[in-house]
């Protein structure tokens, strides 16, 4: 009794017709969620650490600003003095009312200065508030 | 003598597509920063000309006070930074059953001299105060924790237990 080997009659390939159609896919999903750096940050910052922290989702309502270790403002792509905070804000604000701030402020800065900024932000309105800080482990 | 020529088949090659789309696929992937921006929430308040000074009883507030040492004043004793928590936790959980007209109220008074660092480390450390609350509060009413819980049973703990803290107003200080 002969034993006849079974192999499967069809091509023993990999169909890869489809594979540029799911690469495209995978392409426009990371193209639409991707949010490029928009700005260069010009002050020079560490975050502090915090436990109890949560998350921003929507990133479209986040305006940051940034204060250095040498105290310096920075609101979008300038440095700024902290009397323009206000008139800054305000514009912001009128573009997106429900604006959230997102204070990334040095460790090593002076609480009178975020203090100041505050005091800006309350008079342009922007009251949303989030101090930017990493999760401490 | 001219030979007959074949007709070539009448296709664009498309083997090469895939390997240019991983190109860009690669590219927006490097490109991608998914970082959500975390950090401790706060709503400021609207700003007024003039300041009323509103009469809060005593037994209401919690008053931190933190000056450019960094020393911690809460309710005029002198604690540390980590003792905040479990002092407020305490005051926090004797208020839950009471109106909300009679909840905790922490007030954070900080000197201008005063390092961010600390004031946030104090922030940290009253808003893990009332999550802590807030989770022990849920994991016994409806023995889940907070975050798990479906929205009206998480407004319902936010009517019990309400985050107020309060930043005090500024001095004027001499420069």
């Amino acid at each position: 009794m002969t034993f006849e080997k079974r192999r499967a009659n069809t091509k023993q390939e990999i169909p890869t017709a489809s594979m540029p159609d799911i690469v495209f896919m995978l392409l426009l999903f990371f193209m639409v969620t991707t949010t490029l750096r928009e700005v260069d940050v010009l002050v020079k910052f560490k975050l502090p650490e915090a436990k109890a922290i949560e998350k921003i989702e929507n990133k479209r309502l986040i305006s940051y600003i940034w204060v250095g270790d040498d105290s310096r403002i920075q609101i979008n792509d300038n440095l700024v003095k902290l009397d323009d905070v206000e008139p800054i804000m305000y514009g912001k604000r009128q573009e997106l009312p429900n604006v959230i701030v997102s204070l990334r402020v040095d460790t090593n800065a002076d609480m009178g200065l975020v203090t100041d900024i505050q005091q800006q932000l309350r008079k342009a309105y922007c009251l949303r508030l989030n101090y930017s800080t990493t999760l401490k482990i | 003598m001219i030979k007959k020529k074949k007709i070539a088949e009448a296709a664009i090659p498309t083997s090469s597509m895939a390997d240019i789309a991983f190109l860009l696929l690669l590219f927006f992937l490097v490109a991608t920063v998914i970082d959500v921006d975390t950090g401790i929430g706060l709503t400021l308040p609207e700003f007024v000309e003039d300041v009323k000074n509103v009469e809060v009883p005593k037994s209401r507030m919690a008053a931190i006070l933190i000056n450019e040492n960094g020393d911690v004043l809460l309710d005029g004793k002198v604690i540390s930074v980590f003792q905040i928590k479990d002092n407020l936790k305490a005051r926090i959980i004797s208020k839950i059953e009471l109106p909300s007209n009679k909840k905790l109220i922490v007030s954070v008074k900080t000197d201008r001299k005063t390092k961010y660092d600390i004031y946030i480390q104090s922030l940290d450390q009253i808003k893990q105060a009332y999550f802590e609350v807030r989770d022990d509060y849920s994991n016994s009413n409806f023995g889940k924790k907070y975050n798990d819980l479906v929205e009206t049973q998480q407004k319902d703990v936010q009517e019990k237990i309400p985050i107020i803290i309060s930043l005090a107003e500024p001095e004027a200080v001499k420069k």
